[in-house]
C-alpha cells in the first residue's frame, strides 16, 4: 500500500513537471516569435485630470487608462488611416475648436454623403454611461469607436482593411506594443484600437475654468447680474427673484449639464407615436413609447457647437430658446416640462405657461455663454498630434 | 507533556465550541433579497398607460427614487442597519418593455427573526449635504443627474406623467414631481415578522402610485396646477411634503 502511494505521488510529480515544461515551452515559442518583443512594455497609469467639483470619471476595469494607451488613442483619433480613402478621421466630425463637433447640421462622410444626424460633442463623454450616439445604440466608448469605421456614410472602410494597414505601418505596431503589451504585430485587433480611442476620449474632460465653474467654486463675481438671472431660471431657483422656471436643468442636469437621458423635447409634431420622421431612441429600446426621444447633449461649450438638435435644425441659441419658450410641437410623449416653461397663466385650464420674455431668453443665453471652456479646447494634450 | 497536551486540547475545544456558538447565534449573516415594485391600483405600473384617477385619467412614464437607511427592527427594539442608500429606478432607459421593472437588491443581514423594517425615503441630511464628486463612480450618489445644483442637494424621487382632465385627451396637463430638500426626507417603520435565514423569501416593498395621490381620504386635486408640479421655490415644498408624507400609506411591505 505504502509503495502504491509512493508511486502515485511520483507519477503526479512527474506528470506535473511534464505539463509545466510543455507550458513553458509553448510560451517561449510565442515569445520567440513575437516581432515586438524587443520593445519594452512598461504601462504607466494615466491620471485623468478633472475639475474638483466633477464626479469621479468612470473607467471600465477591462480598459484601464495608461499613458501609452491614451497616446495611441489620440493618434488613431486624428489619423485618416481609419477611412477607406485616407481622407477622414474621427476628428473630421469631432474637432477640438468646436468642442469636438463639426459645425454642420449633419455630418458628411468620405463619399460626400450626408448622414442623418448631427455630430455630438465629446466633451465629458466619459460620463455618458447611459448610452452613446443620439439614440443610445451602444453602451460604451469601446463599442462606439468600432462603428464609424464601417459605416458606409462615415469612414466607409472595413476593420480588416484598417488592421492590415496598422500592422504594416512603421509606427503603430510599436505603439500597440507599448499600450497593450502585444508581442507581435499580428496581435493588433480592432478591439485594441477601439480601447485606445476610448482611452483618449475619456480624457476629454472640462478644465473647470469656465466662468460658470469659477462661480460654482466660490467666485461670485464670475457671473454678471443678467447671467445670474439666467442661471436662476436654468436651475429652477428663480422664484424668490421673481423669475420663472425655464425647466432646463431637469434634462441638462448635474455638473456636466447632461443627464444623458432620453427625452422628446417637442421639436416634431406627431399625432401618434409612429409618426416621427426620425424615431430616435424607440427602435433601439424596442419601446414605441421612446419614439421621438433623443439623448440629451451636454450644454458645456454649447456656444461652440451650433447648429443644434439631432438634425442641426436650429442655427443659433436664440432659435433654441425660441423653440422652448413656445412650448414646441405636440406629440403623445412630449416631455411635460416643455409645456411648463414660464409663469403659470392664472385661470388657464388645462394650465398654460407664459414662456419666456425676450429679457429672460437673453439672460439664459448669456448664462449659456458662461459655460464656454476655452482652456479645454486649447488643451495641448487633446490636439491633433500630426500638426 | 501531558499537561501541555491537555491545555492544547482544551484550547482547541474552547475555540471549536466558540465557533459553533457563533454559528448558531444571530451573529451569522446571510444574504437577503429586497424587491422593490411599482404599481398603480395593485397592478404593475405601465409607462404611458392611462389609469382611472378620480374623474380623470393619469399616466406615468418615469418613477425612480432614493431609498436610504434600510434597517431591520429586532424584537428588543434594536435596529440593524443594512444599507445607507440605494437607487431604485422602475423606468430605466434600457428597459425592454413599458412595464415598470422590479428592482432587486441583495443585502447581508444577521440571521434571525425581526419584527419590522425601517425605510428612509430620499437622501438623509448627512448624505444630502454631499455631492456626486464625494462618491466613487457607480455609487448611487455619484449619479449626476439626480443632483440639484440649484438646491444644493439630491432629487429624492422623480414621478412624471400626465393628467387627462375629465378623461378628455385634449385636456392634458403634465405631472412632474421632483421631491427634494432635507425638509421632506422621511423615515417610516413597517411592523411585520421578517425572517432572515438562508433560502428565506425576498422582502417585497411595493409602492402604489394610486395610493400615493390619495391623501387624507381624498384624491389630490389634479385640476389645480399647483398640484401638478413641484415648486421651483426652495421655501415652498407643499406638494413635495404631501407626497413624502403619504409614501407611508403608498408602501406595502411583505415577506411571503
Amino acid at each position: 500500500m505504502r509503495k502504491f502511494l509512493l508511486y502515485s505521488w511520483l507519477s503526479v510529480i512527474i506528470l506535473s513537471g511534464l505539463l509545466l515544461g510543455q507550458g513553458c515551452k509553448k510560451d517561449a515559442s510565442i515569445e520567440e516569435k513575437g516581432d515586438l518583443m524587443h520593445i519594452p512594455y512598461d504601462p504607466k497609469p494615466y491620471k485623468i485630470i478633472k475639475p474638483p467639483h466633477f464626479p469621479e470619471v468612470p473607467v471600465p476595469p477591462d480598459n484601464p487608462m495608461t499613458v501609452d494607451g491614451v497616446q495611441l488613442g489620440r493618434r488613431l483619433f486624428y489619423d485618416p488611416i481609419l477611412s477607406a480613402d485616407s481622407t477622414q478621421s474621427c476628428s473630421s466630425c469631432h474637432m477640438p475648436h468646436l468642442s469636438f463637433t463639426d459645425g454642420l447640421p449633419v455630418s458628411v462622410g468620405i463619399d460626400g454623403i450626408a448622414g442623418r444626424r448631427s455630430s455630438m460633442s465629446l466633451l465629458n463623454i466619459a460620463y455618458a454611461t447611459n448610452g452613446l450616439f443620439w439614440d443610445g445604440r451602444v453602451r460604451t466608448l469601446e463599442e462606439q469607436a468600432l462603428l464609424p469605421v464601417e459605416d458606409p456614410i462615415e469612414l466607409h472602410n472595413t476593420w480588416p482593411n484598417v488592421i492590415e494597414k496598422l500592422k504594416k505601418h512603421p509606427v503603430y505596431p510599436e505603439l500597440f506594443r507599448k499600450a497593450f503589451g502585444i508581442r507581435d504585430r499580428e496581435e493588433i485587433t480592432k478591439e485594441l484600437a477601439a480601447k485606445a480611442i476610448a482611452q483618449f476620449e475619456r480624457i476629454l474632460i472640462s478644465s473647470g475654468t469656465s466662468r460658470f465653474d469659477r462661480f460654482l467654486q466660490g467666485d461670485l463675481d464670475a457671473l454678471d447680474d443678467e447671467e445670474l438671472d439666467g442661471k436662476l431660471m436654468f436651475f429652477e431657483e428663480g422664484a424668490r427673484a421673481g423669475l420663472p422656471d425655464a425647466q432646463c436643468f431637469h434634462c441638462h442636469g448635474g455638473f456636466t449639464l447632461t443627464g444623458n437621458q432620453y427625452f422628446n423635447n417637442g421639436i416634431d409634431e406627431a399625432s401618434t407615436l409612429d409618426d416621427f420622421k426620425d424615431k430616435g431612441r424607440g427602435p433601439i429600446s424596442g419601446r414605441r413609447t421612446d419614439n421621438g426621444k433623443f439623448r440629451t447633449p451636454t450644454l458645456r461649450n454649447i456656444a461652440l457647437t451650433a447648429p443644434y438638435m439631432h438634425d442641426g435644425r436650429f442655427q443659433t441659441l436664440e432659435d433654441v430658446l425660441d423653440h422652448y419658450s413656445s412650448h414646441g410641437k405636440n406629440s403623445p410623449n412630449k416631455d411635460p416640462l416643455i409645456d411648463q416653461i414660464g409663469f403659470l397663466i392664472p385661470g388657464s385650464n388645462p394650465p398654460k405657461y407664459t414662456g419666456l420674455t425676450p429679457y429672460q431668453k437673453r439672460a439664459i443665453i448669456k448664462f449659456l455663454h458662461t459655460l464656454t471652456d476655452t482652456a479645454f479646447i486649447n488643451n495641448p494634450d487633446i490636439q491633433n498630434p500630426f500638426k | 507533556m501531558i499537561r501541555k497536551i491537555t491545555v492544547f486540547l482544551v484550547s482547541i475545544a474552547i475555540l471549536w465550541g466558540g465557533c459553533e456558538g457563533t454559528k448558531d447565534s444571530t451573529g451569522r449573516t446571510t444574504e437577503i433579497d429586497f424587491i422593490f415594485r411599482a404599481r398603480y391600483d395593485d397592478k404593475p405600473l405601465v409607462r404611458y398607460q392611462r389609469y382611472d384617477y378620480d374623474t380623470h385619467w393619469v399616466d406615468f412614464f418615469r418613477f425612480n427614487a432614493y431609498m436610504s437607511n434600510l434597517a431591520l427592527i429586532r424584537s428588543d427594539g434594536g435596529v440593524v442597519y443594512l444599507s445607507p442608500i440605494e437607487w431604485v429606478d422602475f423606468t430605466p432607459d434600457d428597459a425592454r418593455t413599458d412595464t415598470a421593472v422590479d428592482v432587486a437588491i441583495k443585502l447581508r443581514a444577521p440571521e434571525g427573526n425581526y419584527v419590522g423594517i425601517r425605510l428612509g425615503y430620499g437622501v438623509p441630511p448627512g448624505l444630502n449635504a454631499k455631492q456626486p464628486k464625494d462618491f466613487p463612480a457607480g455609487h448611487p450618489l455619484s449619479r449626476e443627474n439626480e443632483y440639484w445644483i440649484g438646491w444644493k442637494g439630491y432629487i429624492f424621487n422623480k414621478i412624471e406623467g400626465h393628467v387627462y382632465l375629465n378623461k378628455d385627451t385634449t385636456l392634458r396637463a403634465g405631472l412632474v414631481y421632483h421631491c427634494g430638500s432635507d425638509a421632506v426626507f422621511r423615515e417610516y417603520t413597517f411592523n411585520l415578522p421578517i425572517r432572515v435565514e438562508p433560502g428565506a423569501p425576498a422582502i417585497e416593498i411595493t409602492f402604489d402610485l394610486k395610493k400615493l395621490f390619495y391623501i387624507d381620504g381624498k384624491w389630490l386635486d389634479l385640476r389645480d396646477p399647483y398640484n401638478q408640479i413641484t415648486s421651483n421655490d426652495f421655501n415652498d415644498v407643499v406638494i413635495a411634503t404631501k407626497l413624502m408624507n403619504n409614501f407611508r400609506s403608498a408602501t406595502k411591505v411583505t415577506q411571503p
